[in-house]
């Protein structure tokens, strides 16, 4: 039964017929074309598995995800409808080996300069769109301050410890939380460093990651437009505790935030957010 | 040398026998352990003499005995000795030391070197015959993988729960460790060890490789490094994972210096391999096989160790002043003492990203290899197969710094590194196109080795994709360090260069062992891996997306369903093994014989009797076609005309 249908596609698409009015073309077109609606109405799924977004540039990174997805479905799936097409229509079964050969072409140059340049356009397309995206987002040490919707930056030294993170504020008398405190709609500039091993200084929702190396100090910033509470983690093996290396980055107002830096600096653990998770 | 002639065959069995051979011949392993545990004894002996004091201090504070074991150069130099004992044991210096006393090997010793008239004893000494050094390799790299997918097991029943104390951080960073480095050496050596040494020559119409006592040099290099691997669990075990990143690894426990040892000596065993088999595919090739009528495995196995004759050595290098670090006090990457961590990091890179395709691409050429036979086509453009390998090779050594663009190191190297990097996804798309245009319209017979080709495509397609998510600086962003990392290079290297290597090894498993692989059963274990390997690696995607580290022994409570998820994939992945890994066996051991050319291919391999008689081909072909003349009018049986 396989043998008919082998035999119709394998002989009849040969002369007269465009290669687009070939049957196998226009089924795997067909299904290419199903697979690929499929993809791309899924092609939300990857952002939205990423969660919640606490700052522009977690917005560029999700929107990036989206993007790079809604690229990918039309590829993949051309790739997997030749390979469901051709289980369907040009599969010989038995135990030995099929008698008579298969059409001996071997080469189509068209396809191949076809495909060359397809992939080729794919890719300038996704590497502008990263370069763009790099302007955007500051990348370890390309410091690029451009949101400037809000109040003056503040700067925070981050430092890596096994197996803690250690905040500092310096503009605020060095007063150190191992909590991250962040004012809402405010640049907070990170100044990375480590005192032992290399960890990555990551917060999650924020798309906000650079390695902490000793005796370097790697600048990042980030400008956080809600307030929450998010996640601080180690993105870079550092030994024994690597797992356990988490603290949280909270972001709250402006008055909450002067509230817990005037109790920190006075060293008195009192007031509603200090209670909560000031030392 | 190469055997040349059958002339010289004249010598008899005793003659074996005599003065030089009387030595060579009581070599195997057992007195490679044997030398091995002397020189390793007296190594440790001399070095603790000489570094007396840590010793004393050491037998004094640590009442377990293992005072020795605190000094990383008495250690270093213990591994060594072992590693030398083991090689002057298993007779690896037999040929140099007989050469420099003047009396070279004859040619009744050289016989005897490549295993005539020996029975199963010759798969246990310094055998040259690439066929019993191409099923070692297959041995070893199936004691590997399964070794390395037990840990696998091990790390996936800690992630099975949030708060699991399953194995504790020190043992699960150790495992970590340990499963990442057996598998990378399992990996690279799985599809050139055993298919680049048993296949190879055979299919280019040579009698054995190039270099055949540094082909068993490199097999046995490894061997002799499997055991010192093994320790580090026993040794306090390596904090670091397979990266070895330092300075962390300046902290490691002595557990840290088998790690070094172990690709010290791995290196080199690349490095002596890599000549080998570049050198047989170049001058070895029968007459008539012109480039063009090279089968692409060919092209495949020359791009993976000839792509690692330049990225071990920095990976050596790396180990080499990571053990001074430890051993001596320098200072190459403690930052206090002017040295830098992002030093070891560009040395391990400019390793770690060719070896990648080290690995990757003999797989996929042993799969583009069978391809045409399974379809009954010759392989869709040759020459577009061919330029996809070499630029996949060129391009692989200028993509390093995608490994630390977070690091912190040269930021503005980013957009270069971005660029050269999605570019490797046009060669890499062209041998998409490869493969899709050979089934084109083929007959496609579905025995399991094709079957394999299509799990590849699926896995490849994943493995690549999410590769230009990771190449792009502002995805790289979130997902740098993250579960995704894990996923991406597992659907890589165990979705696409695993699945291939299982294909090639039904495919070619009747020419090594002289039976048939029972598809049956081995079906069942193939596709249960395939199912088993999606729900493991699409679970971890998810718990990825969503941000968890890589590495971890503990996890927040908000991953723990895609890493249960993740855990009973991992569980089928073993099942599905076990299933292969039995039919393996039971194949090998009583399988129906296979005759010379089951799968009516037209390869070089297939045309030799099976068994492989000891020098291959009585009379050596000539080539007048390439290898893939199906369905050409003219096609015509190429070994047709020989000499």
């Amino acid at each position: 039964m396989a043998d008919t249908a082998l035999h119709e596609t394998q002989e009849s698409p040969a002369a007269g017929k465009r290669w687009w009015q070939r049957p196998e073309v226009r089924a795997i077109f067909i299904i290419w074309l199903i697979l690929t609606i499929i993809g791309e109405a899924l092609a939300w799924v990857p952002a939205w598995l990423m969660g919640t977004s606490a700052s522009e540039q977690m917005d560029e990174i999700k929107q990036t995800m989206t993007a790079f997805t809604a690229f990918a479905a039309p590829v993949a799936t051309l790739v997997w409808a030749a390979m469901i097409y051709s289980l369907a229509k040009w599969r010989y079964k038995g135990d030995t080996p099929p008698p008579d050969d298969a059409p001996g072409f071997t080469t189509n140059t068209p396809s191949i300069m076809l495909w060359v340049i397809a992939s080729g356009v794919l890719t300038m397309i996704v590497f502008i769109w990263g370069l763009l995206k790099i302007a955007a987002i500051p990348a370890a040490g390309a410091l690029a301050l451009t949101s400037t919707n809000a109040g003056p930056p503040i700067e925070i030294q981050v430092t890596g410890n096994q197996w803690v993170w250690n905040f500092t504020y310096p503009e605020l008398g060095n007063i150190q939380s191992d909590v991250l405190y962040l004012p809402v709609d405010r640049t907070a500039v990170f100044n990375v460093t480590s005192v032992d091993v290399i960890h990555s200084f990551w917060i999650v929702e924020m798309g906000v990651k650079v390695d902490a190396n000793p005796g370097e100090i790697a600048k990042t910033q980030v400008l956080s437009h809600s307030l929450g509470t998010y996640d601080v983690r180690c993105a870079e093996l550092c030994g024994l505790f690597h797992g356990a290396m988490e603290t949280q980055a909270k972001v709250v107002t402006q008055a909450e935030f002067d509230a817990w830096a005037a109790d920190e600096g006075a060293f008195v653990p009192v007031g509603p957010v200090a209670a909560e998770g000031g030392e | 040398m190469a055997i040349q002639t059958q002339e010289h065959t004249s010598g008899s069995a005793p003659s074996n026998a005599r003065a030089g051979g009387a030595l060579m011949s009581r070599m195997n392993l057992v007195t490679a352990i044997i030398g091995g545990l002397i020189v390793m004894f007296a190594a440790h002996y001399l070095a603790a003499a000489f570094f007396v004091m840590p010793v004393l201090e050491g037998d004094a504070e640590n009442p377990s005995g293992l005072g020795w074991l605190i000094d990383n150069r008495i250690t270093l130099t213990t591994m060594f000795g072992w590693v030398l004992g083991f090689m002057l044991g298993i007779g690896a210096f037999n040929g140099p030391v007989r050469w420099v006393l003047g009396k070279d090997l004859t040619d009744a010793d050289s016989l005897f070197l490549a295993g005539k008239d020996q029975g199963v004893g010759r798969y246990f000494r310094f055998t040259t015959d690439h066929k019993v050094v191409g099923i070692q390799y297959l041995i070893i790299t199936m004691t590997l993988l399964g070794v390395g997918g037990t840990v696998a097991m091990m790390i996936r029943t800690n992630l099975m729960t949030p708060h699991s104390a399953f194995l504790g951080p020190t043992t699960y960073n150790t495992f970590v460790g340990m499963h990442g480095i057996i598998m990378i050496i399992a990996t690279i050596i799985m599809v050139t060890g055993p298919f680049g040494n048993f296949i190879l020559p055979i299919m280019i119409g040579a009698r054995d490789m190039a270099f055949p006592r540094l082909n068993a040099l490199s097999f046995w290099l490894i061997a002799s490094v499997v055991p010192v691997l093994l320790s580090v669990p026993f040794l306090g075990g390596m904090p670091t994972g397979w990266t070895a990143y330092n300075p962390l690894a300046s902290q490691g426990p002595v557990g840290m210096d088998g790690f070094i040892v172990t690709i010290i000596v791995f290196a080199v065993s690349s490095a002596v391999a890599g000549a080998n088999i570049t050198t047989t595919a170049v001058k070895m090739r029968t007459r008539g096989m012109t480039w063009t009528r090279t089968p692409i495995f060919v092209y495949g196995v020359v791009a993976s160790v000839g792509l690692a004759i330049p990225a071990f050595p920095t990976f050596m290098a790396a180990q080499v002043l990571s053990g001074l670090d430890r051993g001596v006090g320098t200072s190459f990457y403690t930052a206090e003492d002017g040295g830098s961590g992002w030093l070891y990091a560009n040395l391990f890179w400019l390793m770690g990203h060719p070896e990648v395709y080290v690995i990757l691409i003999p797989a996929v050429a042993a799969l583009l290899e069978l391809t045409p036979v399974f379809t009954r086509k010759p392989l869709f453009s040759f020459k577009a197969a061919v330029i996809a390998i070499a630029g996949i090779v060129g391009l692989s050594v200028l993509v390093w710094a995608h490994h630390m663009y977070i690091s912190g190191w040269a930021p503005k190297l980013g957009g270069p590194f971005m660029l050269t990097t999605e570019m490797i996804s046009i060669p890499t798309g062209l041998l998409f196109l490869v493969f899709i245009g050979t089934m084109w319209r083929g007959r496609i017979w579905t025995r399991l080795p094709m079957m394999a080709v299509y799990a590849m495509l699926w896995n490849f397609v994943i493995g690549g994709v999410t590769g230009v998510y990771l190449s792009d600086i502002p995805v790289d962003e979130a997902m740098h360090g993250s579960m995704f990392v894990t996923a991406h290079f597992h659907y890589t290297l165990m979705g696409v260069a695993l699945t291939g290597t299982m294909g090639a090894l039904v495919f070619w498993f009747s020419k090594m062992t002289g039976r048939m692989f029972n598809e049956r059963i081995g079906f069942w274990g193939f596709w249960i891996v395939q199912i088993g390997f999606n729900v493991t690696f699409l679970g971890m995607f998810m718990v990825g997306f969503a941000g968890q580290p890589r590495r971890v022994f503990n996890y927040s409570e908000m991953f723990a369903n895609g890493n249960f998820v993740s855990t009973m994939g991992a569980y089928t992945i073993f099942i599905g093994m076990l299933i292969f890994l039995y039919t393996i066996i039971s194949s090998w051991r009583g399988g129906e014989i296979a005759s010379a050319n089951p799968w009516n291919a037209k390869t070089l391999e297939w045309q030799v009797p099976t068994p492989v008689p000891l020098e291959n081909f009585d009379v050596l072909p000539i080539i007048t076609s390439d290898p893939y003349g199906y369905g050409r009018p003219t096609s015509e049986p190429k070994e047709g005309a020989s000499r």
